[in-house]
């Protein structure tokens, strides 16, 4: 268990497909590849002279042997052919190399002949040797052939030289591998560093100033993260400044509405100016939570998640007072519940999770808020028992401006739950909706004990 | 109490909205008087006794409104009511913190803005006339007369919302008191959602008291609201 775990560790780390093993395998057997064909060159030349040459010697050292042996017993009892049978038979025996050999007397008579029946006329090649009374004889033998290109070529690279090489050349392609991703990785690791934190800070000089292309590549990514930097904290003062700027207009058209209705108390339509201004203003406010939410990055504080839900709950008992609720806190108190995290963005989240609830619920139905430990999380449960979501409508109810059944006449804008959702994802935590068989709709949020930033 | 006109200062940057919540507060009642920077703000409300209640916007170029709080409050106790941008929690607590009356988020109804002065006046008035009571609990002394609250002839610096809540609470001592309660009584408005008003102010209590050594007789009734304790006892928390 533990060696496997350890494995995959090794496997996960060293990462097969990387880049890293692309460009230093490519190098290696690349550069293995020209030796290999430099080796094929160098021997293919070489091999076919020294080989011949070799072989000839051979033939002729064999056939001088035979000769003399043949000479010195015809010498002795004139019966040297079955002689030369035994000895022929004595060397296989041994496991000697025998060269397949036809040889003649200056008569034409066969003085020795071993396998010599299978290869035509054309493939022989005819020598002369003398035997030890100088007579001449001819010896037939296969014309050299030349040897398995392959076997020579391995036959040379079975050497230490050769280990060197290969160790060698693997080293320097590691090395060339690794200058050209490390670069890479490290600005990967700014990107990604920038992308979490969201603080500028500048590549260092000698990256910059490499002169190649990764140097310019770091000059494009810093140039790049300055960019996106202006570029976010501009929309952030823009949003702000919009909100800002809508909400002054607002405010006095609010009040010219007031001042109207001082005056004729009865004017309907001021009463629709003040509830539109009033959802506008909403509206503005919703919009400023979910950009809020995407672009800061706030210190996690530690909180109660008890307490908040008390508060929240509080807060929902004066805005819908017909709505009974009820909390079911961890076993084993508050200290369960305590969790680190950023906690203004999930109590955004539980708020308008709960008011939801809420606010889709009947007078008397109750809305349920259940709190529960779970290994490294803690897991909040809120269920009504109004009337409901389809299935297939639950998870489109999680986009913005998205309203189930269309709804358009009651109140809210259908931002609430992608606030709830991008709060939760902040905290890399879950939202989970189902609707139970009995009715209403239950909404599970999974929120880790430790904040864990998302990448 | 309709006869008398009461004098308003309202301080925000933006003029326009000045004049429109001027008009209204005329309209209803009330003279009212306006300035466009937190300088003049301060200047003007170190100088004069004469406004009943200042509405004070907190996001203004310059000075904001609550360093305005801070420095009039230093040496003042002028009624103030802070209008807080929408869903800015912490500029309201701040506000409370440092000594504002009450908030009202921005943008309002101003039927809601002149109901909230008419609130912090007539708590002020009533203060002023309320029968003179010297109240005694836990070695604090509260003289209502006088609106000083003192332990141990040490004098606690309370504001007039923090004074009221804990003079209800040292009058109901023993019961619990609601939130919506105390919110229609002390600040003499109804509880809202999102409200922490009240949590502030007996937040600020408490730290006064336990500065000058009393501690753990006030008691938070989750889900309800606040108990003065006839004896002192830790609380869970």
């Amino acid at each position: 268990m533990r060696v496997n775990a350890v494995w995959q560790n090794i496997r996960q780390s060293l990462g097969f497909k990387r880049l890293f093993w692309h460009i230093f395998l490519t190098f290696w057997v690349a550069s293995l590849a020209v030796m290999a064909a430099t080796g094929y060159v160098l021997v293919n030349e070489y091999a076919s002279n020294e080989n011949n040459q070799r072989f000839l010697n051979l033939v002729t050292s064999q056939a001088e042997r035979i000769v003399w042996r043949y000479e010195h017993e015809t010498l002795v009892s004139g019966t040297a052919k079955r002689k030369i049978k035994d000895w022929i038979q004595q060397r296989e025996n041994r496991r000697g190399e025998l060269l397949p050999m036809l040889i003649l007397d200056a008569n034409g008579k066969t003085v020795f002949h071993y396998r010599m029946n299978k290869v035509p006329p054309e493939q022989r090649s005819e020598q002369q040797v003398y035997g030890p009374s100088n007579a001449q004889y001819s010896v037939f033998v296969h014309r050299p052939q030349a040897p398995h290109i392959l076997k020579q070529v391995l036959y040379r690279f079975q050497s230490l030289q050769f280990v060197f090489i290969f160790i060698a050349s693997a080293l320097v392609s590691a090395l060339l591998s690794w200058t050209i991703v490390k670069p890479i990785k490290y600005l990967g690791a700014f990107s990604r560093k920038y992308a979490n934190e969201q603080t500028i800070s500048s590549l260092p000089s000698p990256m910059l100033n490499r002169g190649d292309e990764l140097g310019d590549l770091a000059t494009d990514i810093n140039f790049m993260v300055s960019k996106t930097h202006e570029a976010a904290s501009a929309q952030q003062r823009l949003l702000h400044d919009v909100s800002h700027e809508l909400r002054a207009p607002l405010a006095r058209l609010q009040a010219s509405a007031a001042i109207i209705e001082q005056k004729q108390p009865d004017n309907r339509h001021v009463k629709q100016i003040h509830n539109d201004c009033h959802r506008i203003d909403q509206l503005i406010q919703q919009i400023l939570n979910f950009s809020t939410l995407e672009n800061t990055m706030p210190e996690p504080k530690q909180c109660e998640l008890l307490a908040l839900c008390e508060r929240i709950l509080d807060d929902m008992a004066v805005n819908y007072p017909g709505i009974p609720t009820t909390l079911t806190p961890p076993k084993g108190g508050a200290q369960q519940s305590l969790i680190m995290c950023f906690p203004e963005a999930v109590h955004q989240a539980l708020d308008n999770i709960i008011g939801n609830a809420c606010k889709y619920s009947n007078k008397g139905e109750s809305v349920d808020v259940t709190i529960e430990p779970l290994h490294d999380n803690v897991v909040i449960r809120v269920r009504d028992h109004g009337p409901g979501v389809n299935k297939d409508e639950i998870e489109k109810l999680l986009q913005p401006f998205y309203r189930a059944g269309n709804q358009m006449h009651t109140q809210g804008f259908g931002l609430g739950l992608s606030i709830a959702l991008k709060a939760i994802h902040k905290h890399g935590g879950q939202l989970h909706m189902t609707s139970p068989s009995d009715g209403g709709l239950s909404v599970e949020v999974t929120l880790p004990k430790n904040v864990a930033p998302r990448d | 109490m309709e006869n008398e006109k009461y004098n308003i200062l309202l301080v925000d940057d933006d003029v326009d909205l000045c004049a429109l919540l001027g008009e209204f507060l005329e309209g209803d009642g009330f003279t009212v008087d306006t300035l466009h920077s937190g300088d003049k703000a301060v200047d003007t409300l170190l100088n004069t006794n004469k406004y009943d209640t200042v509405v004070l916007d907190i996001m203004m170029p310059g000075m904001s409104g609550l360093d305005v709080l801070r420095t009039v409050r230093a040496k003042k106790q002028t009624p103030i009511l802070m209008l807080t941008g929408r869903g800015d929690d912490i500029d309201r607590i701040v506000g409370l913190e440092i000594g504002a009356d009450d908030y009202l988020p921005k943008p309002c109804n101003p039927r809601e803005l002149g109901a909230r002065i008419r609130a912090i006046i007539r708590r002020t008035q009533q203060l002023k006339s309320a029968a003179v009571v010297h109240t005694e609990l836990h070695g604090i002394v509260l003289d209502t007369g006088a609106r000083t609250a003192t332990v141990n002839k040490e004098v606690l610096t309370l504001t007039g919302a923090e004074f009221n809540a804990l003079s209800l609470l040292m009058e109901r001592a023993g019961q619990t008191i609601t939130k919506q309660d105390m919110t229609q009584e002390v600040l003499n408005r109804p509880l809202e959602a999102y409200d922490r008003a009240m949590d502030v102010h007996v937040s600020r209590i408490r730290q006064k008291l336990s500065a000058v050594g009393v501690i753990d007789v006030i008691k938070s009734v989750r889900g309800v609201g606040y108990q003065m304790l006839t004896t002192p006892q830790p609380q869970e928390q």
